[in-house]
C-alpha cells in the first residue's frame, strides 16, 4: 500500500481540476458549455500527450482519430437508429465502431508511419489524414462530401427529451471521463515497463533497440492508446453532441495544432501539463472572444508567445522546477 | 517556495474570477444574440451579417421607434461574440447568450455545419433559433422545433434560373449539370435536376468535380459532346472562373450559363478579363439594385416592413464604418431582424413558443424580398432567389421580373 499510493499522487491535482470544472459547470447556470469546451481541450491535450510526451514523436495527423471517432458514432446512430429495440444501445454501438475505426487507423499508421522518424513521420501522418478525407469524399462512402446528418434519427429513436439530455449533458460528461481516463493511463504507463521502454526510445531509439527493447511494440501501444482516447473524444464531443458530420469539418489539421499548443503551453510529457494548457488555452480563447470579439486572435497569439518564451518547458515544467524539494513536489508530474 | 505558492494562488484567483463573473448579467431590452463568425474561414460573411443586423436594428430603434409589445415600444439590442467559425465556439457561446445575456432570440452562425452545431443547444433551452447562413435542406428534416430559416434552401438556388429560361424560351430542353463535389453544391444540383425534370427538360449531362479542381477540360469536353442548351453548375469562386474560362477555350457556346457562388461576385468579371464573363449568370439571395418596394409588396398582397434598399445600404455603411456595398449575407441577416420584430408584434409577446408560432404564420416583404417559412419545419419557402447577368461589365438583375433592373440577354453572347 505504501508503495502504490505515492505512485499515483500526481493524479490528485488532475482529478481535482476536473472535479472542480465539473462542479462549476453543473451548479453555476450557463457554465456547462464553457466547461465542456475546457474539458474538450484538456482531454485532447491529455490524449495526444500520451504518445508525444512519452515517445517524442509529433503526430500531426492526430485529428484523424478524432474524425474517425466522430464517423464511428455517426455511422452507429445513422444505421442502427431504425432498430427501435436497440434503444440507447445505438450509442454503445457507435462508440464501439469509433474504437474499431481508430484501431484500424492506428495499426495502419503504426505500420506505415511509425517506421519513420522526425519530419518524415509528421508528413506521413498528415498524408494519411488528408488521404482518408479525400477517400471518403471521392469514393462517396459514409455520405461522401455531403456527410451524415442524424440528429432527427436520434430523436426518432430515443425521444426528444432523452436526446436533449444526451447532447447537452452526457456527451460532455463523457469527455470528462475520457480526460480522466487519459490521465490515469498516462500515469500508469509512466510508472510501468511501457513508460520506461518509451523513455528509452525517446532518449535514443537506436540505443534502446540495441538494449533489446522492442521499440515498435511499445510505440504502437502508446499510439493505439492515444488514438482510442482521441476517437472517444471525437465520438462524444462531436459525433453524439452535434448530430452531424462533414468530412471537411472533422479532418481539419487545425485541431492537431490545437493539441500541440495545449500540450506545449502546459508542459509536454507532464501529467498536469495538458490540464493547465487546456485551461489556459480554452479560457483565454473563450474570454477574449466574449470581451473582444474579432480581435481575440491578435491578442491570443502574443499571449502564447510570451508563455512559451517565459516557460519553454511549459507552465507545469516551470512549476516543477520551482517546487523541487518541497512537499508539493510529489503532486506535480 | 513562497513565490510558487503566490503563483498558484494568482492562477486560482484569476481563473476563479473568470469563472465567477460569468454568472452576472441582466438584460433590459429585447436582445438578439449571435455567435458571429468574425474570424476563421467565414469571417467575410460574418462581417457582412453583423453589418446587416446592426443596420436593421438601427432602423427599428431610430426610424420605426422600437418593437411594439403590450403597448410599449421596446428597443432592440444586439449581443454578439466571435465563434471563430468553429463548432465548439458556437455551442459554448450560444449557451452563454441564452443563460448569461438572457437574449430573446438567437441568430445562427454562418454555414450549414455551424447552424447544425448550435441547433441542439437552442432546442435544449427552447429558444427561437433563426438561420440566415445554413442553406442545407437537411437541417430542416431533423425535427428541430425552434429553428426558422431566412436564407433560401440550397435546393432552390437554380430553380428561378430554370423558371426564367423556360419563361423566355419554352423550347429550351437540354440541360447540363456540372457542380463541385460539396454538400452545398450537391444540394443545389439535386434541386436543379428535380426542377428541370418538372419543367419538362432533359438532363443530358450530370457530373460533379472535386474541390480545388485545376482542370475542367475532360469534364467540359464530355459535356460539349452532349450538346446542352443550358449549363448550370459551379460551387466556389475559383472553380466558377475556371469553368467559364475553359468553356471559352473549348468553344462551348450555349444559350445560358449560370454558376453558383462565383458569377455574382463583383471580382468575377475582372478576373475573367471581361469578355468571357459577358452573359454569364448567377443566382443570389439578394443583390444591390433589386427593386423590392412597398408598392411591389402591396401588389402581391404582402405587408412591408423595414428600410428601403438605399436606406439599408446607408445604415449598413454607418454600422460597419466602411464604404462597402452590402452583399446577400448582410441582407438576409438584416431581414431576419425584421422578421423577428414582425413576429413579436403579431403575437404581442416575447414568449419563445408564441414567437415561433408567429414566425411560422408570418408572411411579409422587405428590401430582401419575400419571407415565408413552412410552419412545421421552419424552412424558408417564400423567398425567391434573384438572378443576375453580366452585361457590359455590369451586374444586371434579370429575374424575377418584379425585382429586375434590366432585360435578360438570351441567348448569351458567344465566348
Amino acid at each position: 500500500m505504501k508503495k502504490t499510493l505515492p505512485k499515483y499522487y500526481p493524479l490528485i491535482p488532475v482529478f481535482a481540476a476536473y472535479l472542480i470544472m465539473f462542479l462549476i459547470g453543473f451548479f453555476v447556470p450557463g457554465m456547462w458549455q464553457m466547461v465542456a469546451l475546457l474539458a474538450f481541450y484538456c482531454a485532447l491535450g491529455q490524449s495526444w500527450n500520451i504518445f508525444m510526451g512519452m515517445t517524442g514523436y509529433v503526430d500531426f495527423g492526430y485529428v484523424t482519430f478524432i474524425a474517425l471517432g466522430t464517423y464511428g458514432m455517426s455511422l452507429g446512430i445513422t444505421y442502427c437508429s431504425q432498430y427501435e429495440w436497440l434503444g440507447i444501445g445505438i450509442i454503445v454501438i457507435g462508440f464501439i465502431l469509433a474504437m474499431f475505426l481508430a484501431s484500424l487507423s492506428a495499426l495502419l499508421e503504426a505500420f506505415i508511419a511509425l517506421r519513420l522518424r522526425g519530419a518524415y513521420f509528421a508528413i506521413a501522418c498528415i498524408g494519411i489524414n488528408e488521404g482518408l478525407r479525400y477517400f471518403i469524399e471521392g469514393a462517396k462512402i459514409w455520405g461522401g462530401s455531403e456527410g451524415l446528418i442524424y440528429f432527427g434519427a436520434l430523436v426518432q429513436a430515443l425521444g426528444r427529451d432523452t436526446v436533449n439530455q444526451l447532447t447537452s449533458f452526457w456527451a460532455d460528461f463523457s469527455v470528462f471521463i475520457i480526460a480522466a481516463l487519459a490521465a490515469f493511463l498516462n500515469m500508469h504507463y509512466m510508472r510501468s515497463k511501457i513508460g520506461y521502454a518509451l523513455t528509452a526510445v525517446r532518449e535514443d531509439e537506436d540505443a534502446a533497440k540495441v538494449m533489446g527493447i522492442n521499440a515498435n511494440k511499445y510505440k504502437t501501444i502508446a499510439f493505439l492508446t492515444s488514438g482510442w482516447l482521441g476517437a472517444g473524444v471525437g465520438a462524444m464531443a462531436w459525433g453524439l453532441k452535434l448530430g452531424y458530420v462533414y468530412p471537411g469539418d472533422v479532418f481539419v489539421i487545425h485541431y492537431t495544432v490545437e493539441c500541440i499548443v495545449v500540450v506545449l503551453l502546459g508542459g509536454a510529457g507532464t501529467l498536469l501539463g495538458p490540464v493547465v494548457g487546456g485551461l489556459i488555452y480554452g479560457l483565454s480563447k473563450y474570454w477574449l472572444a466574449v470581451i473582444m470579439p474579432g480581435f481575440q486572435l491578435l491578442i491570443f497569439a502574443p499571449i502564447i508567445i510570451i508563455i512559451i518564451v517565459a516557460a519553454p518547458e511549459g507552465v507545469v515544467g516551470l512549476l516543477k522546477r520551482r517546487l523541487k524539494g518541497t512537499r508539493l513536489e510529489m503532486f506535480i508530474e | 517556495m513562497k513565490r510558487s505558492y503566490l503563483t498558484i494562488t494568482i492562477f486560482i484567483v484569476v481563473f476563479g474570477f473568470l469563472f465567477a463573473t460569468n454568472a452576472f448579467a441582466a438584460p433590459k431590452k429585447l436582445v438578439i444574440g449571435h455567435p458571429a463568425c468574425l474570424s476563421g474561414k467565414y469571417a467575410k460573411a460574418g462581417e457582412q451579417a453583423i453589418g446587416g443586423i446592426k443596420a436593421c436594428i438601427d432602423w427599428v430603434n431610430n426610424v420605426y421607434g422600437g418593437v411594439l409589445v403590450a403597448g410599449k415600444r421596446i428597443p432592440l439590442e444586439y449581443k454578439y461574440y466571435d465563434c471563430e467559425s468553429k463548432k465548439e465556439g458556437v455551442t459554448s457561446l450560444i449557451e452563454r447568450l441564452i443563460t448569461v445575456n438572457k437574449v430573446n432570440v438567437v441568430f445562427s452562425a454562418y454555414s450549414s455545419g455551424l447552424t447544425l452545431a448550435g441547433a441542439p443547444v437552442a432546442e435544449r433551452y427552447s429558444m427561437v433559433y433563426m438561420d440566415h447562413g445554413g442553406a442545407s435542406d437537411r437541417i430542416f428534416q431533423q425535427g428541430f422545433k425552434y429553428i426558422v430559416q431566412t436564407i433560401g434552401p440550397g435546393s432552390k438556388y437554380h430553380v428561378g434560373t430554370l423558371d426564367m429560361i423556360k419563361y423566355f424560351d419554352p423550347k429550351a430542353k437540354k440541360v447540363a449539370l456540372a457542380y463541385e463535389d460539396s454538400e452545398f453544391a450537391r444540394m443545389t444540383m439535386g434541386g436543379a435536376e428535380k426542377h428541370a425534370k418538372k419543367l419538362g427538360c432533359k438532363i443530358v449531362f450530370k457530373r460533379t468535380y472535386p474541390k480545388g479542381v485545376t482542370d475542367l477540360t475532360p469534364l467540359l469536353s464530355d459535356m460539349k459532346a452532349r450538346k446542352p442548351e443550358i449549363v448550370v453548375g459551379g460551387g466556389h469562386y475559383e472553380d466558377g472562373q475556371l469553368f467559364a474560362r475553359q468553356m471559352s477555350d473549348l468553344d462551348i457556346n450555349v444559350k445560358a450559363v449560370s454558376l453558383v457562388a462565383s458569377a455574382t461576385l463583383p471580382a468575377y468579371y475582372k478576373a475573367l478579363g471581361g469578355r468571357i464573363a459577358e452573359g454569364v449568370m448567377g443566382p443570389s439571395h439578394w443583390e444591390y439594385g433589386v427593386t423590392f418596394s412597398p408598392k411591389g409588396a402591396k401588389k402581391v398582397g404582402l405587408d412591408w416592413i423595414g428600410p428601403g434598399q438605399d436606406e439599408f445600404v446607408s445604415l449598413f455603411k454607418k454600422a460597419l464604418g466602411k464604404d462597402i456595398i452590402p452583399d446577400y449575407h448582410a441582407a438576409e441577416a438584416g431581414a431576419q431582424v425584421l422578421a423577428y420584430v414582425k413576429a413579436v408584434e403579431n403575437m404581442n409577446s416575447v414568449d419563445q413558443d408564441k414567437v415561433r408560432a408567429a414566425l411560422g404564420k408570418l408572411k411579409f416583404m422587405s428590401f430582401y424580398g419575400g419571407w415565408d417559412v413552412d410552419d412545421t419545419t421552419g424552412m424558408q419557402i417564400g423567398h425567391s432567389m434573384v438572378d443576375m447577368q453580366w452585361q457590359d461589365g455590369k451586374r444586371v438583375i434579370v429575374w424575377p421580373l418584379e425585382a429586375a433592373t434590366g432585360k435578360l440577354i438570351y441567348p448569351k453572347p458567344k465566348f
